[in-house]
């Protein structure tokens, strides 16, 4: 089976336990209106272009006859036009034209996971699926974590929750370690800066916290400037978790690393929040629950 | 903006000299210190002068002997030195940072060097006018046309010089088959310390006597070789001995002229400490020391070492000594690291001159790496760490000078602690310490054909190498070869764009008429062979040569093996001994990325034909950006990329089976070795433009490290392809260099701490050899080459050293910057 990928990260320190390999499964249910990863939305792949790495200047016009859909002239993308059929890519030699997103086999994937293996033996390290929301690729990812569990490869899931029950649960019993994200505790003010309530984001959770009780759960909330960086916000996730058991959490400081990647494919930067007050950040840390 | 996280060393630059003054007050060694950091080393030429006035008159006597002479000579005639405040004596050299003389060696080009040398661009040197005149006037026309370097020129047969040296006067290097036996006069090396601090010199005159009574006086071989070398060990003992006395005596008349009571009872104390040692075994730590000292720089003084002497285990050999004084209470942690650092300051001031311009080039920064081992195995294979190793962590981590290099050896049962603390150390920023793999090394030389308790036993020495002092044998400097320049004789069928018409290599055919990569691949490995073979040719005649041009007594009497067959250290063959030589790869990740390129580009994708290629190339990609860009974008060595992994592991194979078919005859082990010093910047100055996108004549890639900037998968990737790329079939392979560099936010606090033990224990089971870090952010190392006045005190990674920033040419300094830096992982 094959399942849409936009990057594979080996090495990461800062996803799960030990050091893990990270595969970005492209997709997401929401709309934050903070996404530092817009390229993860959508579920199809898509071309962008970086500019810096043109080398028009030096005379290189290789990707003016590649779109069949007209959408490239003068090394200039015309977005709306694109249909992301990647021709453009496979002439560009700098590869400032590139694809986000690449269709692959679960099994292919698995075999790139395992060839880090070595690297997992210290601090119990693995597999994370991300995204995206990697459970927005169902049963791909299903496939992904029965076959790394089936070559004994520790594996985490970093979700947002806004998915179905059925394939969270099934899921679960294929994970060692879940991270997960509560953004807010009131609806409506989740749907209006995701785009979807969190009713069943947090269902989800009570779900995993029943259901799963022997798998760790790491939750995590993004701290964003405007949204949820009160002592309120912040205190009201904490009570909803308190004396769960086998669970830590943790704060993430906003950052706006994401504000090229807008600019890469061709769409306009959405309203982002203000740079996060580090000392409140500070303050607001005094409420997670460690490890 | 985010601040940039900073390391320790980065810190105190910025923070600079207030602290510093006022540390200085308290620390000794601070002191010493800063009386000459920063100021240009300066030749003494007493070491020369000496042993050229005592081989005028030797001339015709068996050459140990000689050696012998000169050494006692030296011993009588050179002044000897008292330093303010110091507590540890002897230096070979005026006061200052100081570089001496070994006119055996090059004396053929020592004039010229020396009118070149204060103006030259990599490690200059002053010298002041009086002495090179004597140097132009008395020293070198001895040497002419008896050193070791003109004889190899001649006994080269023509198509090895050719690759070997440039016809001008002075057979400079032409960086293809580069020899490396006539800039030292020796490899790395170690000695048996322990030995000498537990039987003195006195001990080993009387094992010499006793021999030499025992000598049948109707054997030719007695009289004419066992006979000399048990003089010359004799003689040499007496003359460390009496070089030690003179120190003492110059102690005891300086304490009888000084004022301050505390400052005359240590300088009583080193006068007495000079009588008793090295003559005799040393009891104290602090006679240990200083007798370690004097060996070591006596050794220094009679012969090149590539590299230096190195220290060997100094937390093994020093153990017993330290935990005596402890236990009696007489000794505590504070003062065991000022008698360490009181060395280390005067290890830093001796500076490893390399006079031609092939030696300075490869030693870039006044590099020399006298390597202190920890860690590790004792003999009985449990695990060695003990107090003693912490101390000399902990002084790299508070006294951070680059001498002496420090090496943690890592086995699977390395404690915590020390894992922690070695990745602590690492952390500060300033190189160390290199890490070395037991779980690689030990079994190695187990197949090589050491016993277990040996191989346990080994000590680090030179840049990654590894000795056993008892059982290697092999001295003679081998090969560093090339093989970009190989891949560029396949381009060219045989020529090079730097060579013109000159038919250099072999005709292995227009490369445009290869019509698949195969093709392309056999001429490139008809290329790389034919390089292996005039190595080897060079290797023969090194071998041969050699013991007729250098002896090293003192060297010899502190080996077993030469004491038991009376035979100095440099004779080709050693009974019982293990004879572990090398030839180097240069350019490891150049020729793997270029031919990955060639193979994707032109054969697979058909995106570029090879004249098209060609042109991009001849023409340095001047106006040939798009094709760059593509060759550039082929796969590429260090991102765990089978495609080019593949390529590595092939080319290792080849050189691997060709030596293990052709090295028995020359009785030795010539391994394959990936660690280039800084010579990957000179051997890139003769290869022009390459398929991976590198413009012409800039740096190699180094060791087994990725081209610069090509390795964009993370620091986990260089370790996968470092491992593929091995073949582990083989006991014919020997150190790879391993760099990498971080920047100080990726390892920040307990967890980076925790994160980096982990990517070390890693490196450790996929049985690596080495690997160090750089931990500096790429703003540190720009602003420094913008404001060196402000990083005077910067150091850096080079190959197994680590050296002051400021002090490397600007193409080094460029090409470490030009190395990846790892900032997320």
């Amino acid at each position: 089976m094959k399942g849409l990928i936009f990057n594979i990260q080996p090495y990461s320190l800062h996803d799960g336990p030990g050091i893990r390999t990270i595969v970005f499964l492209k997709g997401c249910p929401l709309r934050c209106r903070w996404c530092s990863n817009p390229e993860s939305q959508l579920k199809t792949p898509q071309v962008y272009l970086d500019c810096t790495k043109c080398i028009r200047e030096s005379g290189c016009n290789l990707c003016d006859q590649s779109c069949p859909a007209g959408a490239l002239h003068d090394g200039i993308l015309e977005h709306s036009l694109c249909d992301h059929c990647g021709k453009c890519a496979g002439v560009c030699p700098s590869q400032a034209l590139s694809v986000y997103g690449k269709w692959m086999e679960a099994e292919k994937v698995i075999d790139l996971i395992e060839k880090d293996s070595v690297f997992y033996a210290h601090g119990k390290g693995g597999l994370t699926l991300s995204g995206g929301e990697p459970f927005a690729q169902a049963e791909f990812a299903l496939e992904l974590l029965k076959e790394a569990k089936k070559r004994r490869i520790h594996t985490a899931v970093e979700t947002c929750g806004s998915c179905s029950r059925e394939v969270l649960r099934e899921a679960a019993g294929y994970l060692d370690y879940i991270l997960y994200d509560v953004k807010c505790m009131d609806p409506e003010k989740h749907e209006t800066f995701t785009g979807l309530r969190n009713t069943e984001i947090l269902s989800n959770l009570e779900m995993l916290f029943c259901e799963y009780e022997g798998v760790h759960k790491h939750i995590r909330t993004p701290v964003i400037p405007g949204f949820n960086d009160t002592e309120e916000e912040i205190r009201s996730i904490r009570s909803f978790l308190d004396g769960r058991p086998n669970c830590t959490y943790e704060l993430l400081p906003y950052h706006r690393f994401g504000e090229r990647k807008y600019e890469l494919l061709g769409r306009r930067l959405p309203d982002l929040p203000k740079e996060l007050d580090t000392e409140l950040f500070e303050r607001l840390k005094a409420n997670e629950i460690p490890g | 903006m985010a601040v940039l996280e900073l390391s320790p060393q980065e810190r105190r630059i910025q923070e600079n000299h207030e602290r510093a003054a006022a540390q200085e007050k308290e620390r000794r060694p601070l002191r010493l210190l800063h009386r000459f950091a920063g100021t240009r080393p300066r030749i003494d030429i007493e070491r020369g002068r000496y042993f050229t006035e005592s081989f005028k008159m030797t001339e015709g006597e068996p050459l140990i002997l000689r050696w012998a002479k000169a050494l006692y000579h030296y011993a009588e005639c050179a002044t000897v030195y008292i330093d303010d405040d110091q507590l540890i004596v002897g230096r070979a050299g005026k006061e200052g940072r100081y570089g001496i003389l070994y006119p055996e060696l090059d004396g053929d080009v020592l004039d010229e060097a020396i009118r070149n040398l204060p103006s030259r661009e990599s490690s200059p040197f002053d010298i002041s006018d009086a002495d090179a005149e004597i140097i132009v006037k008395e020293i070198a026309p001895y040497w002419k046309g008896k050193t070791f370097h003109e004889a190899l020129v001649q006994a080269l047969p023509d198509k090895t010089r050719q690759l070997t040296y440039n016809e001008d006067e002075e057979h400079t290097s032409r960086y293809i088959v580069n020899e490396t036996a006539s800039f030292r006069s020796s490899i790395q090396w170690v000695h048996d310390y322990e030995k000498p601090l537990k039987n003195g010199f006195k001990g080993i005159r009387a094992e010499a006597e006793e021999a030499l009574s025992g000598l049948d006086e109707f054997s030719a071989v007695d009289a004419l070789e066992k006979r000399p070398f048990l003089e010359a060990v004799i003689l040499t003992a007496d003359a460390i001995i009496l070089w030690a006395h003179r120190h003492g005596k110059a102690a005891q008349e300086k304490a009888e002229q000084e004022k301050n009571p505390v400052r005359k009872a240590e300088l009583l104390e080193i006068s007495r400490i000079c009588y008793k040692v090295p003559e005799n075994p040393a009891e104290t730590f602090y006679e240990a020391v200083q007798s370690q000292w004097f060996i070591q720089l006596f050794s220094r003084i009679e012969q090149k070492t590539g590299t230096v002497i190195s220290n060997g285990r100094m937390d093994q050999y020093l153990y017993p000594y330290y935990k005596a004084d402890k236990e009696k209470g007489q000794l505590d942690d504070e003062r065991a690291s000022e008698l360490l650092e009181c060395v280390w300051v005067s290890m830093a001031q001796y500076i490893d001159l390399y006079l031609s311009k092939t030696g300075g080039s490869f030693n870039e920064g006044y590099a020399h790496w006298e390597a202190v081992t920890v860690g590790g195995q004792t003999k009985e294979g449990e695990d060695a760490t003990n107090e003693l190793t912490y101390i000399f962590l902990r002084s790299k981590r508070e006294f951070p000078l680059n001498y002496p290099d420090l090496a943690a050896r890592i086995h699977a049962r390395s404690p915590r602690r020390y894992l922690y603390e070695v990745v602590e150390t690492i952390k500060d920023g300033s190189g160390f310490p290199k890490l070395i793999n037991d779980e690689e090394v030990i079994p190695l030389l187990l197949a090589k054909g050491a016993a277990f308790e040996e191989a346990y036993d080994y000590a680090v020495s030179g840049c990654s190498e590894v000795r056993m002092p008892n059982r290697d044998t092999y001295t003679s400097p081998c090969a560093y070869i090339n093989f970009a320049a190989a891949l560029e004789m396949t381009l060219y069928n045989g020529k090079m764009q730097k060579y013109g018409e000159e038919e250099i290599g072999l005709s292995t055919g227009d490369a445009e008429n290869f019509q698949t990569f195969d093709e392309f691949l056999k001429a490139y490995l008809k290329q790389q062979k034919n390089f292996m073979k005039h190595a080897f040719i060079q290797q023969h005649e090194i071998i041969r040569l050699r013991s007729q041009h250098f002896a090293a007594p003192l060297g010899s009497s502190l080996h077993e093996l030469c004491m038991k067959q009376c035979k100095d250290i440099h004779e080709p063959h050693i009974e019982g001994g293990i004879d572990l030589g090398y030839f180097e790869f240069i350019g490891y990740a150049t020729v793997i990325d270029s031919l990955a390129a060639i193979k994707k580009v032109v054969y697979e994708d058909k995106r570029l034909t090879m004249a098209r290629l060609k042109e991009a190339l001849e023409h340095n990609f001047e106006g040939y950006e798009i094709e760059r860009q593509i060759l550039k974008h082929a796969p590429a060595y260090g991102n765990n990329d089978s495609y080019a992994d593949e390529i590595g592991r092939l080319l290792d194979r080849e050189l691997l089976e060709f030596t293990k078919q052709y090295s028995k005859e020359l009785g030795v082990h010539l391994d394959l070795r990936y660690v280039p010093f800084t010579s990957n910047v000179p051997f890139g100055k003769v290869v022009s433009a390459t398929p991976n996108g590198r413009k012409a004549y800039t740096p190699l890639s180094d060791g087994s490290s990725a081209s610069q900037g090509a390795d964009h998968n993370g620091p986990a990737a260089i370790l996968l392809s470092n491992f593929a790329t091995k073949n582990y079939n083989f006991r014919n392979r020997a150190a790879r260099l391993l760099n990498v560099k971080l920047s100080p936010q990726c390892v920040k606090g307990e967890a980076g701490t925790e994160k980096l033990v982990s990517y070390i224990e890693t490196w450790r089971d996929l049985k690596l050899w080495h690997i160090q870090f750089n931990i500096i952010n790429q703003e540190t190392l720009l602003d420094a080459q913008k404001h060196p006045e402000n990083y005077g005190d910067l150091l850096v990674r080079v190959a197994g050293y680590s050296a002051y920033f400021c002090e490397l040419s600007k193409d080094l300094q460029d090409d470490i910057i030009a190395r990846t830096a790892h900032v997320a992982i």
